[in-house]
């Protein structure tokens, strides 16, 4: 029987992820969105489809997810990012109830039962809570968004950041850095603002363990830390923190065209041109 | 120039019923009442809805001016920023009830410019002969709002009354304390009838007082006939349309045309059903708005929904009656009486049933009976970030239900009621969808 393979491409507002599978993941490339990311996503399938060996027309089926995701042209299905995370994390790691995402633009909270979302909540409103917050405030102390977390742990007498908006703490940062505040000890009054955000959100939620961090968010140990510290227990992080909604993505796929074999039903695919959207042209 | 704003062009929503296509024209009417009751002298009273006034101002033939409706209307026609700008230039802060913010734009501008701010959508809203507040416990706004605006028309008297209710605790029965109530009420209503025969030079009809009661004991009855049918499967009405639907219940309370009203979207929705003529011809998911008041610029938000597969058929906002044969209440001849006994007891109307369940409230109850004879899947609310006294109880409400009764899906949608700047269209409609893919995950489950 001819192998099937499945893409997920995940079109987030700072990265975008393509992930292809088998049985198992053959290739995944991460690029950044840039300010015309629709017109990256055909580039950044390009890519992995080189790193897999494979043509576009091998691809069984293609499944975006993302905020990007209705700007995929070639894409077979859109799915939202909650379904997409929560089947990422179900296949990376089963034992995980409670996933939290923290993402470029907005951080959400996803309740899984029997590897499925079945309640979740959402910051779309305010940057302070989201990968934003950081990045403004990086930029501000000069420091990279790599060793904000790392530097933060070093922390001897952690500030209070009281500004929730990101533009003010931002301000705020500066001026503790002018009284001769210690980075490290502003990075982790930064990281326990953030944290108490998202914690604050996801505890809508009844929070079970375990508990999963994924997105940009979780690449950062500092943040990861002061969750963990909110929630009284460690969480686990899946290997690339980055990929999980690419790859539900994908597994979703695999699961669509699975179902529809043994129903007897025709699946309705895009036609198997790698395109960028016309929203640009 | 905050006069310089002009609205975004939107779109009529799609109704599924013919009463809600009705709205549009009778409130439009209705302002045009306000107009031409003010060239004509007779007397405009400020009101609140649901403030328990409204039988005592049909019966002295007032006529009713509804300023949060009228805010409301602001809203859907996405004219509201002008107003809350010249609120705030007023050194009103944003974070005010908007409704009220709203009207304080208006008619700080209005008293500016000594004639209606530019193009006032549907003409405007009229200077009234006396503002009636009514906060009902729940609402500070409802109290504070017409004393606010007695800085703009300090020659306009302003009634603060209030209709209490008994609240709700566990380890009491409200009968116990209930003829306190009544009787706060019939004073306070007596109170009124004074104070508008004072201010209005119209002298209260007690037999036409009796008849409009009666009208609106029928229309309470009649309401709750109507809604109850939207129980069939699929759906004849949904929420979209009950927020249309409430302008005769609020606006017009106690009046034939009301009662009318009802009895023609009753006749309507029996067709409906025995056509099995839904909202949507795929119903998939029955949704309950468990609370909160709309964005009153984004009613299409709920034909989203729809091309969603989901509908809902039944609503706690607006759902503002119970049937008055099964309130128990004692026979009266005062009609102030039988007005303050019908609040009283609607209020409490659940108070029986929540305490049977350990940590549920008669907010909770609602739900949980909407949720059965609804036959409901999942739960949406909105918190609108300007009403600090209703929606903060939202979340506490939803926790409860899931704690009391069961984990059902849920929804919270974040904005506001007029303030468009609250609202984000894209981030709406994906928390909608995924809403909807919880609910699949939940009903395949």
């Amino acid at each position: 029987m001819k192998s099937q393979y499945f893409a997920g491409v995940d079109i987030g507002s700072t990265m975008t992820k393509v992930v292809i599978m088998s049985e198992a993941t053959l290739a995944s490339v991460i690029g950044p969105t840039g300010p015309e990311h629709r017109k990256l996503a055909n580039r950044v399938m390009e890519e992995a489809l080189a790193k897999a060996k494979l043509a576009f027309e091998d691809i069984t089926y293609v499944v975006a997810t993302g905020y990007g995701r209705v700007n995929v042209p070639f894409a077979d299905k859109q799915i939202t990012e909650i379904s997409c995370h929560a089947r990422g994390v179900a296949h990376l790691l089963p034992e995980v109830r409670t996933v939290i995402d923290i993402g470029g633009q907005d951080s959400k909270g996803i309740k899984l039962k029997a590897g499925r979302a079945v309640d979740f909540v959402m910051n779309d409103k305010c940057a302070a809570g989201t990968g934003r917050f950081l990045e403004v405030t990086a930029e501000e102390l000069g420091v990279s968004l790599e060793d904000m977390g790392r530097l933060s742990l070093e922390a001897e007498n952690r500030v209070e950041i009281s500004s929730t908006c990101t533009v003010f703490a931002a301000n705020e940062v500066v001026a503790k850095l002018s009284d001769g505040v210690a980075l490290p000890d502003i990075l982790a009054g930064l990281h326990e603002a953030i944290a108490t955000r998202i914690y604050g959100m996801v505890r809508r939620l009844k929070i079970e363990r375990e508990v999963a961090i994924t997105g940009g968010g979780a690449k950062n140990i500092g943040l990861v830390k002061a969750l963990e510290a909110k929630l009284g227990f460690p969480v686990l992080v899946p290997p690339e923190p980055l990929l999980t909604g690419a790859i539900g993505a994908a597994l979703l796929g695999g699961d669509i065209v699975r179902e529809a074999a043994e129903k007897g039903e025709t699946l309705v695919r895009s036609e198997r041109r790698l395109t960028e959207a016309s929203i640009f042209t | 120039m905050t006069d310089e704003k002009k609205p975004e062009e939107r779109k009529p929503r799609k109704h599924a019923t013919e009463a809600a296509g009705k709205i549009g024209p009778m409130v439009k009417a209705a302002l045009k009442e306000n107009l031409q009751a003010k060239e004509e002298g007779k007397p405009i009273a400020y009101s609140f809805i649901f403030s328990g006034y409204d039988e005592i101002i049909r019966a002295m033939d007032i006529v009713p001016a509804w300023t949060e409706n009228y805010a409301g209307i602001l809203g859907v026609k996405r004219d509201a920023q002008r107003f809350l700008e010249k609120a705030e230039s007023e050194n009103f802060s944003r974070s005010l009830c908007t409704y009220a913010l709203c009207g304080l734009g208006f008619d700080s501008w209005r008293e500016e410019l000594g004639e209606m701010p530019p193009d006032p959508p549907w003409g405007g809203q009229a200077r009234p002969t006396v503002m009636l507040g009514s906060g009902q416990i729940i609402c500070d706004p409802r109290y504070k709002w017409y004393q606010a605006v007695q800085h703009y028309m300090p020659d306009v008297p302003v009634y603060v009354g209030g209709l209490p209710y008994p609240p709700y605790e566990d380890d009491y029965d409200y009968r116990d304390v209930q003829d306190y109530y009544v009787k706060y009420i019939v004073e306070e209503t007596r109170g009124l009838v004074e104070f508008l025969e004072k201010h209005t030079n119209r002298k209260m009809d007690w037999d036409r007082l009796s008849e409009v009661v009666d009208i609106s004991d029928r229309t309470w009855n009649m309401i709750s006939e109507a809604y109850d049918l939207r129980r069939a499967v699929p759906c004849p009405m949904g929420t979209g349309d009950a927020m249309n639907t409430m302008v005769p219940m609020t606006f017009m309370m106690g009046t034939q045309e009301a009662y009318d009203f009802f009895k023609d979207l009753y006749d309507e929705l029996q067709l409906k059903i025995a056509n099995k003529e839904g909202v949507i011809p795929d119903e998939k998911y029955r949704l309950l708005w468990g609370g909160g008041l709309p964005s009153w610029f984004a009613l299409t938000d709920f034909n989203y929904f729809n091309s969603k597969g989901a509908v809902f058929p039944a609503e706690v906002t607006y759902r503002l009656v119970e049937p008055v044969y099964k309130l128990d209440l004692p026979k009266v001849s005062d009609p102030l009486e039988h007005l303050a006994w019908r609040w009283v007891k609607y209020w409490a109307y659940r108070h029986d049933k929540a305490r049977k369940r350990p940590g549920s409230n008669p907010d909770v109850e609602r739900l949980i009976e909407y949720i059965e004879e609804y036959k409901i899947d999942g739960v949406v609310m909105h918190e609108a970030f300007s009403c600090r006294s209703w929606h903060p109880g939202l979340i506490w409400q939803l926790n409860q239900l899931k704690r009391v009764y069961r984990d059902i899906p849920s929804l919270i949608l974040e904005s506001d009621i007029v303030d468009i700047s609250s609202y984000n269209e894209a981030d709406t409609k994906a928390r909608i969808d995924a809403f909807i893919d919880t609910l699949e995950a939940v009903k395949s489950r």
